[in-house]
C-alpha cells in the first residue's frame, strides 16, 4: 500500500474517503469519478498507464483541495488519482466534495476535476488493441503565477 | 552537476528516466535547456510546451539553476 495522500497504485476505497470526509453540517455530497474507457479517437483502448511526478502531485493536489474549499465555501474536498496500469472500467481519479447545499457542491467538483487536468503532473499512456502505445498530449503546465479569476 | 529527470513522453525521447548533467556554476535554465537539446535533438519538438521544475517547484525558464539541484522536465499533462 502506498502512503501517499493523493496518489495510489491500488484501486480506490470510496467508503474510506466518504468516512474521512463525513461532516454533519453538509447537506450535499458530490462524488466524481473518471473511468478508463475502451476507446479514444476511434481506436480501441485495452489499458492505460499513468505516471506522475509524485512530489509535485502531492503539493498540487493538496493546494487544489484547499483552493476548492475556499473558492466555493464547501466543507470538504478530497482528490485522489491512480498511478500504474489500469484496465478498462477502473477508476483513475476520484473527487469527493461535501457542502452545505448542492449548487456549490456540483460547481466545486467540476472545478476540481477541470483544474486537476490543467495542473497535476500526471501523464497518461494509452495501449491500443493494435499493439501501439501512445502518450496522450495534454495541457501545458505553467509556473505558479496563476491568472486572476 | 545536476540531475535532469524526464517525465511522460520525454522518457521515450531521452531513452531514460534521468541523467546527470555537468554544471559547475549557477546557470540560466534556458541555457541548460539549449545545451541539453544539443545532446538530445529529439527534445526540440517538445521544447515549446515543456515546463520545468527545480527541486519540486515549477519555475519559469528565466530561473537560474544551481549545481546540485534536480531539474524535472514536464511535458503537457494528461491526468484525470
Amino acid at each position: 500500500m502506498t502512503v501517499s495522500r493523493h496518489l495510489q497504485s491500488e484501486p480506490f476505497d470510496i467508503m474510506r474517503l466518504l468516512e474521512e470526509t463525513e461532516n454533519d453540517a453538509s447537506g450535499a455530497l458530490v462524488v466524481f469519478s473518471g473511468t478508463v474507457r475502451n476507446h479514444h479517437d476511434g481506436k480501441e483502448v485495452v489499458k492505460l498507464e499513468y505516471s506522475a511526478h509524485r512530489a509535485l502531485v502531492e503539493k498540487v493536489l493538496a493546494e487544489l483541495e484547499q483552493e476548492v474549499i475556499e473558492k466555493f465555501g464547501v466543507h470538504r474536498c478530497r482528490i485522489v488519482h491512480r498511478e500504474g496500469t489500469l484496465n478498462i472500467g477502473e477508476d483513475s481519479v476520484l473527487i469527493v466534495v461535501r457542502a452545505g447545499h448542492r449548487p456549490e457542491a456540483f460547481e466545486a467538483a467540476r472545478y476540481a476535476i477541470d483544474t486537476l487536468k490543467k495542473r497535476a503532473p500526471i501523464w497518461k499512456r494509452e495501449h491500443y488493441a493494435d499493439g501501439s502505445v501512445v502518450y496522450q498530449d495534454g495541457e501545458q503546465l505553467v509556473p505558479e503565477e496563476r491568472s486572476a479569476d | 552537476m545536476i540531475e535532469i529527470q524526464f517525465y511522460g513522453v520525454l522518457q521515450e525521447v531521452a531513452g531514460k528516466r534521468s541523467t546527470s548533467f555537468p554544471l559547475e556554476e549557477p546557470t540560466a535554465l534556458v541555457e541548460v535547456l539549449e545545451r541539453l537539446q544539443e545532446q538530445l535533438p529529439g527534445l526540440a519538438a517538445h521544447m515549446p510546451r515543456l515546463a520545468c521544475a527545480i527541486d519540486d517547484e515549477i519555475v519559469p525558464r528565466t530561473h537560474t539553476i544551481e549545481p546540485g539541484a534536480t531539474l524535472a522536465l514536464l511535458p503537457p499533462v494528461s491526468g484525470g
